[in-house]
């Protein structure tokens, strides 16, 4: 029992000691914040000033405001595993650490990242493109369980290309596609929000965001595993 | 007894393709004649959920034992479904001008299986890109297994949500709901027998020739 315990206190501290290093790593450099925050804005401007003068319709902002959050996220989020290959740190991570809590670490500072930038870009596309949404907590949930979802498969696609040539550019083609389901739920969970579709019909494709998220996140350390040391 | 099942594989390929041509029009269609694409669209899009459940098996032990034989196994699997898939697409595309007066539609039934493609061809986008075999064995049998999950939801649960249904012009009611003509059920059970036939033949050719492959690869 005691030996259970301090199992699970190890693998928290070593989680904590992976998302630890990821925040100061971006701390430092600020490279993934500024690349994500820079393109979602610019995508959001870009918006703004095309359907200038124009009321945008529902599903309609849904979708442009789900194109900005995924190529940001397939831009950003592989970042946090390619960065060990490029640097020659993940053999020294690989002696030392374990997969699932390695995963955890990255996923969450990966979540938590896209998280902080999802909200805000959402915030930005209300506000400069003039929209009224019909629900703030849906519009709010929706892009919480979306960025974690997004976080979670793009997370994955980047262990997966990090030792491919063109890695940069793979890990968003390979993502794209993993993606276009969660799109989907994720355009009609907004469109609700924007107002274009019934709100209960809003929160039942949140959740089922939210459960494709929790699928994601439940199998995403028995995958890393199996590429971990290879 | 190979030359046998041979002979027996070509019967069944002609008498399959003959009654599919026999079989009487189907009812409630633009061109019912042409409807008979269905003995041949519906058995692809079978074989190709079989190659679909059978490459994630095949994943599973490639991940389990790091033998390079079930990597050859899973890419000769995987192979085949992607043919089915293109295969599915195709005729679905010959359908829908036929039926519904455009060759793409933009169904959500033939836009969710465009997308189940696309996730499909990535797998062998990821494989091309790693030059290690170790590694793009290990890495392409997870992006398949982690890919399953948006496939089955693409196939079996997107089309099938009521506020997509209710848009959608596929007829996929027409088997659930026992309206198939007894000629069509024969003609697509045999079509279906003559496809899995010949993808069980074509998938042991095709690990037979990457077997060879490999242990040519292997001589000093």
């Amino acid at each position: 029992m005691a030996n259970a315990s301090s199992n699970s206190d190890s693998s928290l501290k070593e989680i904590l000691a992976v998302f630890r290093k990821e925040a100061l790593g971006e701390a430092r450099s600020q490279t993934g914040l500024m690349t994500a925050g820079l393109f979602g804005l610019v995508a959001v401007v870009s918006i703004a000033f095309a359907a200038y003068g124009m009321k945008l319709a529902g599903t309609l902002s849904a979708g442009l405001l789900w194109v900005a959050l995924m190529f940001s996220a397939s831009l950003t989020l592989p970042r946090a595993m390619l960065q060990e290959e490029e640097t020659g740190t993940a053999d020294l991570l690989r002696q030392w650490s374990r997969p699932h809590p390695v995963y955890w670490g990255k996923t969450l500072f990966n979540a938590a990242l896209m998280t902080f930038e999802g909200v805000l870009l959402a915030i930005l596309f209300v506000v400069f493109t003039e929209q009224t949404p019909a629900s703030w907590p849906l519009l709010l949930c929706a892009t919480v369980s979306g960025c974690i979802s997004l976080a979670g498969a793009v997370t994955l696609c980047g262990v997966l290309v990090a030792r491919a040539a063109n890695r940069s550019a793979l890990a968003a083609a390979i993502a794209a596609p993993l993606l276009l389901p969660l799109a989907s739920l994720g355009v009609g969970a907004m469109r609700s929000a924007f107002g274009d579709g019934a709100i209960v019909q809003g929160w039942q494709l949140t959740g089922a965001m939210a459960g494709y998220a929790t699928t994601l996140l439940a199998i995403g350390p028995y995958l890393y595993a199996a590429v971990w040391k290879t | 007894m190979k030359r046998f099942s041979l002979v027996l594989l070509l019967l069944l390929g002609i008498i399959g393709t003959a009654y599919s041509f026999l079989v009487s029009d189907a009812a409630g269609f633009q061109a019912p004649g042409l409807a008979r694409i269905f003995l041949w669209h519906w058995p692809c899009t079978i074989a190709y959920s079989v190659m679909l459940f059978f490459g994630a098996y095949l994943c599973i032990q490639s991940l389990r034992t790091r033998q390079a034989h079930w990597d050859l196994r899973t890419t000769a699997a995987l192979e085949l479904g992607a043919v089915f898939g293109i295969m599915v697409l195709a005729t679905g595309i010959l359908f829908s001008e036929v039926e519904w007066g455009a060759f793409w539609s933009w169904d959500p039934r033939q836009t969710s299986f465009l997308m189940v493609m696309l996730i499909y061809m990535a797998y062998f986008v990821l494989r091309l890109a790693i030059p290690d075999p170790q590694v793009r064995a290990a890495s392409s049998a997870v992006y398949f297994l982690l890919s399953v999950i948006p496939q089955l939801f693409l196939i079996f649960v997107f089309p099938r949500l009521p506020q997509i249904a209710q848009q959608s012009l596929h007829p996929s009611q027409t088997i659930v709901m026992g309206l198939l003509s007894n000629d069509y059920k024969t003609a697509a059970c045999l079509t279906l027998t003559l496809l899995l036939w010949l993808t069980g033949l074509l998938y042991r050719q095709r690990v037979r020739a990457s077997m060879l492959n490999l242990s040519l690869e292997d001589l000093p």
